[in-house]
């Protein structure tokens, strides 16, 4: 493994496509409590959050507090809104995060 | 890297060039499906083509079907072909369609029966077969080729790492000259604006929101959740949550490049450039379809793991899934994984799979071809007559 995966000294364990998401994707299956840095692949920002729930790898981690009813932002587009209050640190799936294309 | 555009690939009859070398035992109806296989089995180096359709279809349903068997004829990675049916009339129509680019016979089973039938269709393709085996390789340009490009039980890393860096692939082809086939019309749910915005003229960009706002109304007016059939369940497990999110992934394999065209499931490709072609977002519908319209070679790029395959045509698998690279590694013939930890670039991640194309073309066979994955799945737009 190279160093690469490390902003400064810290793992990522997380990637935001835009800045402006309102979720990043897990890298790597992540615990509740952990720390978790997050890159931003449009940019060389990142952020760090503690985690409220586990995230498998692939899933997704709200950046932010999101209210019900609320538009989720990923690639800088709509992927849906939020069906339930989300906040920061939280795993965001078909629990909280509903289409607003094929919803019934 | 310098990139190599100069492939070895065998050209057809209709000028037509191919990177593999099949003779196909094409059954025109489901009745026909015991001849054929029986003569796949009885000749080494034939390939069946078994499926459930072909009788009492009608109108466009008909057209379409038809179109994908002389297409799966036609296409330029079949040496020649071994049209079978039950009866005289549409097997002739199959197999002279067929017979304008390569050897092509054809057989049908009333007034003689399943075995007397396989008896003459395998003394004929026992000939093919030694046709086929006396044609060479010949140096050919990558402009020559129509390749296609899909995604499947996709998850998240799919549009994280495997497709941006198979859509830095497509541009590339298409700066070569390249055709580069894509579809999946109800997977462009959410990033429909996005595709829609990249179509060179009008008229291309009118018709293809036509065709994916009838598709959209076809799913819709079912009045259902859709969640577990699209996304699939293999898609919510790998962490999408909806249709928009999966499009905004299967997007990125899209490239940069202007879309020339919009076909729909009976157009042919008029134009080289980026297609997009009305398909299912099933992979052995869609790949059945893109291979209809003269793909040589298909990419693949998976998350969760699909394992699809073609009967003629080569079908690379691309994952960015640290997991499934692992689990699934039989399957996978391009791990861009890296990508997720950021241990490689997005133009490395290219460059492999630019590399893993040029050898498949070249004739190294692909996981799915030495699996035996030959799934070939025509489309039907109705019910029969």
């Amino acid at each position: 493994m190279s160093a690469r995966p490390y902003v400064g000294m810290i793992r990522v364990s997380a990637l935001a496509h835009k800045l402006g998401d309102s979720v990043a994707v897990a890298v790597e299956d992540l615990k509740k409590g952990d720390t978790v840095t997050v890159a931003y692949l449009d940019s060389s920002s990142e952020t760090t959050l503690i985690l409220k729930s586990d995230v498998p790898l692939g899933h997704k981690i709200a950046l932010k507090d999101i209210k019900t009813g609320e538009d989720v932002i990923e690639y800088g587009h709509v992927i849906g809104y939020a069906s339930a209050e989300i906040s920061a640190g939280e795993h965001v799936h078909v629990h909280n995060l509903k289409s607003k294309r094929w919803s019934n | 890297m310098v990139q190599l555009t100069e492939i070895w690939g065998y050209e057809r009859d209709d000028g037509k060039v191919g990177v593999r070398n099949h003779v196909v035992i094409i059954p025109v109806d489901d009745l026909s499906n015991a001849a054929a296989v029986a003569v796949s089995q009885v000749v080494r180096g034939t390939v069946a083509v078994p499926h459930p359709y072909g009788r009492l279809q009608f109108g466009r349903d008909l057209d379409l079907y038809f179109d994908t068997l002389i297409g799966l004829g036609k296409n330029p990675n079949v040496a020649a072909a071994i049209v079978i049916g039950i009866e005289p009339k549409w097997t002739q129509r199959v197999a002279d369609e067929i017979a304008s680019s390569k050897p092509t016979e054809a057989f049908w089973i009333e007034k003689s029966g399943d075995l007397r039938t396989v008896e003459k269709a395998s003394r004929k393709a026992k000939e093919f077969v030694q046709y086929a085996s006396e044609l060479t390789r010949k140096k050919h340009d990558i402009s020559e080729l129509t390749l296609s490009i899909k995604c499947g039980e996709s998850d998240t890393t799919s549009g994280l790492a495997a497709n941006p860096a198979l859509g830095i692939v497509v541009d590339r082809l298409i700066d070569e000259g390249a055709t580069v086939l894509f579809g999946e019309t109800s997977e462009l749910t959410g990033a429909e604006d996005l595709v829609s915005s990249r179509f060179l003229d009008d008229d291309n960009r009118k018709k293809f929101l036509k065709i994916f706002n009838e598709y959209s109304n076809i799913i819709k007016s079912e009045g259902v959740d859709l969640l577990g059939s699209q996304p699939t369940e293999g898609n919510i497990a790998g962490g999408l949550s909806t249709i928009e999110e999966k499009a905004l992934g299967n997007v990125q394999k899209l490239g940069t490049k202007p879309i020339v065209e919009a076909l729909d499931y009976l157009d042919r490709p008029t134009k080289k450039g980026l297609i997009f072609l009305n398909t299912s977002s099933a992979a052995a519908e869609a790949l059945t379809l893109f291979n209809a319209k003269g793909s040589i070679l298909h990419f693949f790029t998976t998350g969760q793991g699909n394992v699809v395959g073609h009967p003629t045509m080569p079908v690379i698998k691309i994952s960015g899934n640290t997991k499934t690279v692992q689990e699934m590694s039989e399957h996978i013939d391009v791990d861009v994984s890296g990508l997720l930890h950021r241990e490689i670039t997005l133009e490395k991640a290219a460059d492999t799979i630019y590399d893993a194309m040029i050898k498949t073309l070249n004739g190294r066979l692909t996981a799915a071809e030495v699996l035996g994955h030959v799934e070939f799945s025509p489309v039907k737009l109705y019910v029969s007559a």
